[in-house]
Order: structure tokens, then C-alpha cells, then sequence
């Protein structure tokens, strides 16, 4: 049906056409996406947690990088989607931390130097299920929201299209963290532009602290007929102190790398810095 | 006859800022004024904790605010509070400058609030005693207290209400303001009168002999029942309570049984007229607050409503087209609603005695709205989450609170932005009002080395508010804050809230993005290979396996490679000594924890060993 339909509409051209695309900040990751980055008034959908169901694997980290990317004013063109200059975080767990992200505004600020202002970053904490429904609803229907982050956990599919038209409307971009269960085969319609699967890259010996090895892969989008395209991924490097895709010029000096004894850790070689802070 | 309801609010300063601040509840409160010369002054102060010690010259026990009395020397203040409750106390003591319009500012919203019981609600006229502000407000009850069940439901009903709310209060209700006042400042010593006759008469003690709040002088007998209170309770000034001291005088009954005609010629004017207000015979006028300020709208059914056959929509456009009412005049001043009060009036029962209080939907906004619709959306939001009476008798909006709308002059083409940003501030009010004003926030760091501490959740027009005007911060920040930016002058000033903060907060990739609400123990079953044992310091190495002790048959997570330790370490007087060393772990599945280790770590391991104060806590993910 959905395949029909974009038959119908031409392919993607006519579906992406009007809206604009912003980069994600991670070139990685715009190679990776349909649009060469993220339209504004869309889903996209990261798919991660198979680690640990404590853990969504970096997924979090990178799409909150992400909606600070969209939140930046020098993003795009001087429409009113690319003034608005909130992100607002759903966490439904109380879980989220906001000194992690905080630094990446902050940076974000200073580049843009003293003609721009820090984006904002609102948290909402829903206490339960329909109530967090509704408000990635409200958030996705504001005009000046910028991008909304959230981890639901029950989603149907009438909340998805709800929150595709709102998005639409108001040129939000929903960034939407699910589990890898919810991954299904290519083709499958979906309500989102992109389903990004994240795993973390694990077992480099020389890991820095600053730096994330992600391995990105397509798992789903709105592409049909001629355009369905087969499972691409590529590996990102997240930058943890600024928020940003990590080069090769920045990495860290590697550290002597710590022998492993049937694979567990030889703690006697442990890389170990002391940091010292005392509460005032 | 009239009857007057006197609401005490002790040491209000002190309780405003307790209800703006609720964090400075732990804390001892300070509300002093700069006297000449620099000297600062207790206007008021409370804190919750009982004092460890007695003082020889205390009046009465439990009576803290006898201990330090308005007027002291805050540094003598300081010296009695150490003395009391420990030298502890005056470090995380706060010191709030007075500020007396604040103060009677709030004390006239609550007075618009407490027209819920009484359509006539009054502030106290002049302050009795210095340097304390007004405390008192009263309330005309006269014929109203049958809605609530009797004068002894409405008095209860009124203290119970503002506790609720965080606010504590006395009331009394007697035939003239001056006789309430006196009762209410006096109930602990009418109670006991009571209770001594009571015993005296042989009758049994009622409710356990608990304290009560509250107390009622039956109508026409004030001068029997509160004869024996002191003369201040006439709200007399010291130089004349001193006066009559010397002759002997000190209660109220002392002067009552004075002839009236030689009164006035040896005293002052002001005894028999305090008297003349205390009896009755003098009518005392009430200070009303301007109420017609802030617009109110009603409407009444000819019929109960039945909320059974009437939509949601048809109720909503009733409080629609009344909030429009309300809206317009303040429209034309250039003003906006920030505060609304709906009450659904119920109607009154078949039984008499069964009370019927109205429901109430207050409605609060982030920045001043004109925008009936967008009000009217609130209080559709709150009424669909609502259990509502089965019928109804009549709508009441009335405004609360307002402030000055922000205008701006439109330009030509470019007024995204600023349709953008009152946008926002309505998702804001949407969402508050469904999920809860505290569950809507901004972040902002704290220069606080404690993860739990290390950022506070503001509402998002007060740190707005700072972003765009910076204020000094040097008058919200207490005692402890100052003490430790003079002892670590070294980093930047400790200061809430703070813009810019990046400078202030531990490397980002240090701090996972997902933090437990309370660490999780955890249970370590590393392998301890030789070489460890030869290590120097190998209790402070991390675990090399590891899983969430809490549950049974968690996934096991295999360490690979770990940073740190970084040790946060809490000041001795934060209260309990907060003492971790932190280390990122990366799994083998590439998954990335923040953990700690508590201090007492002897030998790496499982079992009992690491119970005795070497346990591993999970405390967050990078998810």
C-alpha cells in the first residue's frame, strides 16, 4: 500500500519536496540518510539496546547531538523552522542527565558567538504512559520547537501518524529511541524518514574516553519500488566533549594498551587518572 | 451581631519565602534588615529542627522564635542559634534581606484566595509589632459559616486548607477583629485554661490533648473569656504596656474592670479605644484589598446543571465566554492573566449539615497570557483529568494574578521569531497544566561536584528571565556558599543559577547521559588474577565482572576497560560525607557504565568482604 502510494507521488522527490534539509553535523550520518540529512518536519527513529536493557548503546547520546545540531540558528535558511530554537527532552523514566548535554549548548553558544543565543533545552516527565504520548504530541506540534527526544515506551501506530502530521505541520523533527525489536524488514511501511539501528563498537584497545564508536546501519525508511535500497551502514565517532563527529586530527594520544587475560580485565594496567573534585 | 475570623500567619517573612523556596526548609531562615550603620536585624526567623539544648534564659520551650526575638543583632542571633542547635545550624543557616512589599504583596493574593470562605477578606491595618510586617488577615464570616457546617468546620476547614498549601496558620473567631486577634495569638494559652477546667470540673480531656490551631469565643462573652490574656493582646504599643505595669495591670481583664470615664484621663487615648475595638463598642474598620483590581466573572444556573447531560464542550464554553470577561479589561490595560481560579459551584445538599465546598481548578501561567483561548484549552486540559460533582449550581472565573503582557511592535515581514517564542510558552503552559508544574523545567547547572547536586531543575521563565538579565547573585546565596568561596577561592564563584556554566562542570565525557534515581549495588565476581595482588593500591581498582545485585539472573557484564578513579568527595558540613571514586567501564558489548566505589574497600572480591563498605553501586549508563 505505502509502496503504491509513493509510486503514486513520484518516489521520494515529491515526498521530501518542500521541506527542507538541514545537516545532522555528522557527515557519516548524512551520507547514510535518504535525504543526505534530516528534513525538518520529520521522524527519525534510532533503533538500539541490544546490549543491555539498561543501555541504549550511544543512541541517546547521538541523537541528542543531533536535535543540538537542529537547534543551532545558523542552521538552514532564515525560515521560521530553522528560528525556533527549543529542544525539548520527553523523559518518562527520569533518567535523563542533563550535565552531559548541557556543555554541547554551551559550545554551541560560543561558536555561534554573541549574536546567537543558547538554544533552549526543556525536560518534561511525564508520569505515565498516555500522558507521554500526548506530550511528544504538543511538543511535535509547536512551531518553535526544534527538534523533540524521546524514548517512548509503548508506541502504536496511531501515535506515529499522529506525530508524522504533527512534525509536518510544524516543522519539528521528532528523534524517537527504540528498541531493536521494533526493527522490521526493508519495505515495511513506517511512519518515520529513517530508522537508524546503533550498536557500539567494542574491543578497540586504544578506546579514548572522549571518543564513541558507533556502527550506524539503515533499517527502515519511507524509500519503495525502484528506490528500495539495501541495509547501508557506516561507523561514527562521537565526540563526547563537544557533541560533534570526532576526527582523526582530534583523537587523543593512545594509551600503552592494557593486556588482557582470558578476556577479562588486568586491572594492575588499568589507564588510571585521579581527578579530585570536593563539593563546596 | 458580626462574627470575624482572624487568620494568624506567624513569622510570614519568613513563611513567603519558605513557600517560593521549599529547599530552605532544611535550613535555619534569617530575614533580617540593615539597620544603620550596617547592623543587621532579625525580622523573623523559624527552622523546623528542634534545638538540641535548652538556654538558661529561654522563655518557654519549644517557643523558638522567644529564643531569638525580632530586633536582635543578626550576630547575636548567630551566637543563640549555636548555642541551641549546634554550630552546624549557623553555617547552613540562609540570610534573606527584608523586603516588606514582597511580603504584603503575597499576603494580598492569599487574602484573594481566602474569599473562598468569605466574600469580605481584610489585612491587618498596622503591624503591632515592630519591625514584622502585617500577619493577620480577617475574614467576615458573618452568616457564611452554616455553608461550611458551623463556625467549628469553618475554622478547621481554614487551617487544614492553608496547610495544604504549605502554610501554617492559626485562626480564632470572635465578635469583633480586635477580640479574634487577641484569641488567635493566645490559643495555646485559652487551650490550657480549658483544659484546667476541664479537669477542674471533672470532665474528660478530649482528642489526646493534642495542640490545636484554632479556637472560638462564643458570641458575647470575649471579656469572660479572654480576661485573663496578657495587655499586649489589646495590640498595645511598649510604652504604654509599660505604663500599665507599673500599676499593676497585665491582663485584659485588669483593665476591663478599670472605671471607663477615668480610662482616657490616666492613660492614653489608645487603651480605651483598644478596649472600645476589643468590646464592640468602637466599630473597627477592615482594610480590605482592592478587589476590584482583578476582574471576575459568574455566571448562575436557574437549575442545577447536571453535569450527566451536558458536555465537556458546552461546559467549556461557558467558562469560555467567562474568561473572556475577564481577559478584555486586562487586555486594555496591557496587561495579562498569569494566575486564574475556576470554581464550579455546587449546589447545596438535601441534609443541611453536609457541606458542599465548590470545586476549584487553579490555572497558572508561565508568562502573562491574553489569550482566552489558550486559557480556556488549560482549564479544558485540567477538567478532562478531574472528577466533577454531579451537578453544579454556577461557574465563577475569577483572576488571581496578573502582569504586564509583553508587547512588541510588529515588523514588516519578520515576526517569526517572536510568534516562535509565544508559541513555546504556550506548549509550556499546556504541558504543565496536564503533567504538572514541577514536571516542566529547564536545566541548569550547579557548580556542585555531587552528580545528584550538580544541576537544578528551574521553570523555564525564571531561567529565561536570568538569561536575559543577569542579577547578583550574592543575596540568594547562603552562608555555607559564601564561607566556601572564600575557603577555594581558586574556581569561579559558586552562584544559582549560573548562564555560563561549562567552566564549572566536570568534562562531559565524564558524566553519563542516563543517571539512576538511586545507585544500584552492584555485585562484582572479577577474577582476581597474581599480578593484583602485588599492586599498591589494588583495592581501588574496578571490578572485572559485574552485575545489577538486585536481580536475580541479570545479564552479566564483562569489563574490558575502565578510566578513572574520580573521586567526589562532599564538605563535613553538607550533613553525611559523601565519599565515591567514579571509573567509566566499557563492557565487551561496547556498552559504556558510570560506577563507584564507597570508601572502606579492603580486598577486591565477592561475599561478605565487599559488604563491609567496599560495595560497587551502578549510578548510570551511557545510553
Amino acid at each position: 500500500m505505502v509502496t503504491r502510494v509513493f509510486d503514486d507521488l513520484g518516489g521520494l522527490g515529491l515526498y521530501f519536496e518542500g521541506r527542507e534539509t538541514v545537516t545532522t553535523g555528522f557527515p557519516s550520518l548524512d551520507r547514510l540518510l535518504p535525504a543526505g540529512g534530516v528534513r525538518r518536519g520529520s521522524l527519525i527513529e534510532w533503533l538500539a539496546g541490544d546490549a543491555s536493557p539498561d543501555d541504549a548503546g550511544g543512541a541517546i547520546s547521538l541523537a541528542c547531538a543531533v536535535a543540538c545540531r537542529l537547534a543551532d540558528p545558523r542552521q538552514g535558511d532564515q525560515s521560521r523552522a530553522s528560528q525556533a530554537a527549543t529542544i525539548v527532552v520527553i523523559d518518562r523514566g527520569q533518567r535523563f542527565y542533563p550535565p552531559a548535554v548541557i556543555p554541547w549548548l554551551d559550545a554551541l553558544a560560543d561558536a555561534t558567538g554573541k549574536g546567537g543565543g543558547r538554544p533552549h533545552l526543556v525536560v518534561a516527565r511525564p508520569a505515565r504512559d498516555d500522558d507521554e504520548l500526548w506530550t511528544i504530541d504538543q511538543a511535535l506540534r509547536c512551531p518553535g520547537v526544534a527538534a523533540v527526544l524521546a524514548w517512548p515506551r509503548r508506541v502504536h501506530a496511531t501515535a506515529m501518524r499522529r506525530w508524522q502530521l504533527a512534525s509536518r505541520a510544524s516543522g519539528a523533527v521528532g528523534l524517537l529511541v527504540r528498541g531493536l525489536s521494533e526493527r522490521r524488514p526493508v519495505g515495511e511501511p513506517t511512519w518515520s524518514d529513517a530508522k537508524v539501528a546503533i550498536s557500539p563498537v567494542a574491543g578497540e584497545p586504544d578506546a579514548d574516553l572522549a571518543v564513541r564508536r558507533l556502527r550506524l546501519s539503515l533499517a527502515g525508511g519511507p524509500w519503495s519500488g525502484s528506490e528500495m535500497l539495501e541495509e547501508r551502514s557506516t561507523e561514527l565517532r562521537l565526540d563526547l566533549t563537544s557533541g560533534r563527529e570526532a576526527t582523526g586530527r582530534h583523537r587523543m594520544p593512545a594509551r600503552p594498551a592494557a593486556p588482557v587475560a582470558g578476556g577479562g580485565l588486568q586491572a594492575g594496567r588499568l589507564p588510571v587518572e585521579e581527578v579530585v573534585c570536593r563539593a563546596s | 451581631m458580626s462574627r470575624i475570623m482572624t487568620i494568624w500567619l506567624p513569622r510570614w517573612p519568613v513563611q513567603r519565602r519558605l513557600i517560593e523556596r521549599p529547599e530552605l526548609r532544611r535550613r535555619p531562615v534569617f530575614v533580617c534588615r540593615r539597620e544603620r550603620r550596617g547592623v543587621m536585624t532579625v525580622v523573623a526567623w523559624a527552622w523546623a529542627a528542634p534545638p538540641r539544648k535548652t538556654l538558661p534564659s529561654a522563655p518557654a520551650a519549644g517557643a523558638n522564635p522567644g529564643r531569638i526575638p525580632a530586633g536582635m543583632s543578626l550576630a547575636e542571633a548567630m551566637a543563640v542559634l549555636a548555642l541551641s542547635h549546634g554550630s552546624r545550624a549557623c553555617h547552613i543557616a540562609e540570610v534573606e534581606h527584608d523586603d516588606p512589599v514582597a511580603d504584603l504583596a503575597m499576603l494580598e493574593q492569599l487574602a484573594r484566595y481566602c474569599r473562598r470562605f468569605a466574600p469580605i477578606v481584610a489585612i491587618e491595618k498596622s503591624p503591632h509589632h515592630e519591625p514584622a510586617g502585617p500577619e493577620c488577615l480577617y475574614v467576615d464570616v458573618t452568616g457564611t459559616a452554616g455553608f461550611f457546617g458551623g463556625e467549628g468546620p469553618l475554622v478547621r476547614t481554614v487551617v487544614w486548607t492553608l496547610a495544604a498549601r504549605g502554610i501554617h496558620a492559626r485562626a480564632a473567631i470572635a465578635d469583633t477583629p480586635a477580640a479574634a486577634w487577641a484569641a488567635v495569638h493566645h490559643t495555646d494559652t485559652l487551650q490550657n485554661d480549658a483544659r484546667q477546667n476541664d479537669a477542674h470540673q471533672g470532665h474528660a480531656m478530649g482528642r489526646g490533648g493534642r495542640r490545636r490551631r484554632w479556637t472560638i469565643v462564643p458570641p458575647g462573652t470575649q471579656l469572660q473569656t479572654l480576661a485573663r490574656l496578657p495587655a499586649t493582646a489589646l495590640r498595645l504599643d511598649a510604652a504604654m504596656l509599660a505604663q500599665l505595669r507599673d500599676v499593676g495591670i497585665e491582663t485584659i481583664g485588669g483593665i476591663a474592670r478599670l472605671p471607663r470615664k477615668s480610662l482616657a484621663s490616666r492613660f492614653a487615648p489608645q487603651v480605651s479605644q483598644r478596649l472600645a475595638e476589643f468590646t464592640g463598642e468602637r466599630p473597627e474598620p477592615l482594610l480590605v484589598p482592592c478587589s476590584g483590581e482583578l476582574p471576575t466573572a459568574s455566571q448562575a444556573f436557574d437549575f442545577p446543571l447536571l453535569l450527566r447531560d451536558t458536555s465537556l464542550d458546552d461546559l467549556v464554553a461557558v467558562i469560555g465566554r467567562l474568561l473572556q470577561e475577564c481577559v478584555a479589561p486586562l487586555a486594555a490595560q496591557g496587561k495579562g492573566v498569569m494566575s486564574l481560579q475556576v470554581r464550579l459551584e455546587r449546589t447545596q445538599s438535601v441534609d443541611i449539615r453536609e457541606t458542599c465546598p465548590p470545586v476549584i481548578i487553579d490555572i497558572g501561567v508561565f508568562q502573562p497570557s491574553g489569550s482566552a483561548q489558550h486559557l480556556v484549552e488549560l482549564v479544558r486540559l485540567r477538567i478532562a483529568r478531574m472528577r466533577m460533582p454531579r451537578e453544579i449550581g454556577g461557574i465563577t472565573v475569577e483572576v488571581v494574578s496578573a502582569g504586564t503582557a509583553e508587547c512588541r511592535q510588529r515588523t514588516l515581514f519578520g515576526e517569526a521569531a517572536e510568534t516562535s517564542a509565544s508559541q513555546v510558552g504556550m506548549l509550556l503552559d499546556r504541558l504543565s497544566g496536564r503533567l504538572g508544574r514541577g514536571a516542566v523545567f529547564e536545566p541548569r547547572p550547579l557548580a556542585d561536584a555531587q552528580p545528584e547536586h550538580a544541576w537544578a531543575a528551574v521553570p523555564p521563565t525564571a531561567s529565561r528571565s536570568f538569561r536575559s538579565k543577569p542579577r547578583p547573585t550574592s543575596g540568594h546565596r547562603s552562608m555555607s556558599e559564601a564561607r566556601s568561596k572564600r575557603s577555594h577561592h581558586d574556581g569561579p564563584p559558586a552562584a544559582y543559577p549560573i548562564a555560563r556554566s561549562t567552566a564549572l562542570m566536570a568534562a562531559p565525557q565524564r558524566r553519563p547521559i542516563w543517571l539512576l534515581p538511586q545507585p544500584v549495588r552492584l555485585e562484582t565476581l572479577a577474577v582476581v588474577d597474581s599480578a593484583l595482588n602485588n599492586h599498591a593500591d589494588a583495592s581501588s581498582n574496578p571490578p572485572a565482572r559485574f552485575r545489577l545485585a538486585a536481580q536475580q539472573g541479570s545479564h552479566l557484564h564483562e569489563v574490558v576497560k575502565a578510566h578513572g578513579p574520580e573521586r567526589i568527595e562532599t564538605a563535613w558540613w553538607r550533613g553525611p560525607t559523601v565519599r565515591r571514586d567514579y571509573y567509566v567501564v566499557e563492557t565487551a558489548t561496547g556498552a559504556r557504565y558510570w560506577i563507584f566505589r564507597r570508601p572502606g574497600f579492603r580486598r577486591l572480591g565477592s561475599g561478605p568482604a565487599n559488604r563491609s563498605g567496599g560495595e560497587w553501586f551502578l549510578h548510570g549508563t551511557f545510553a
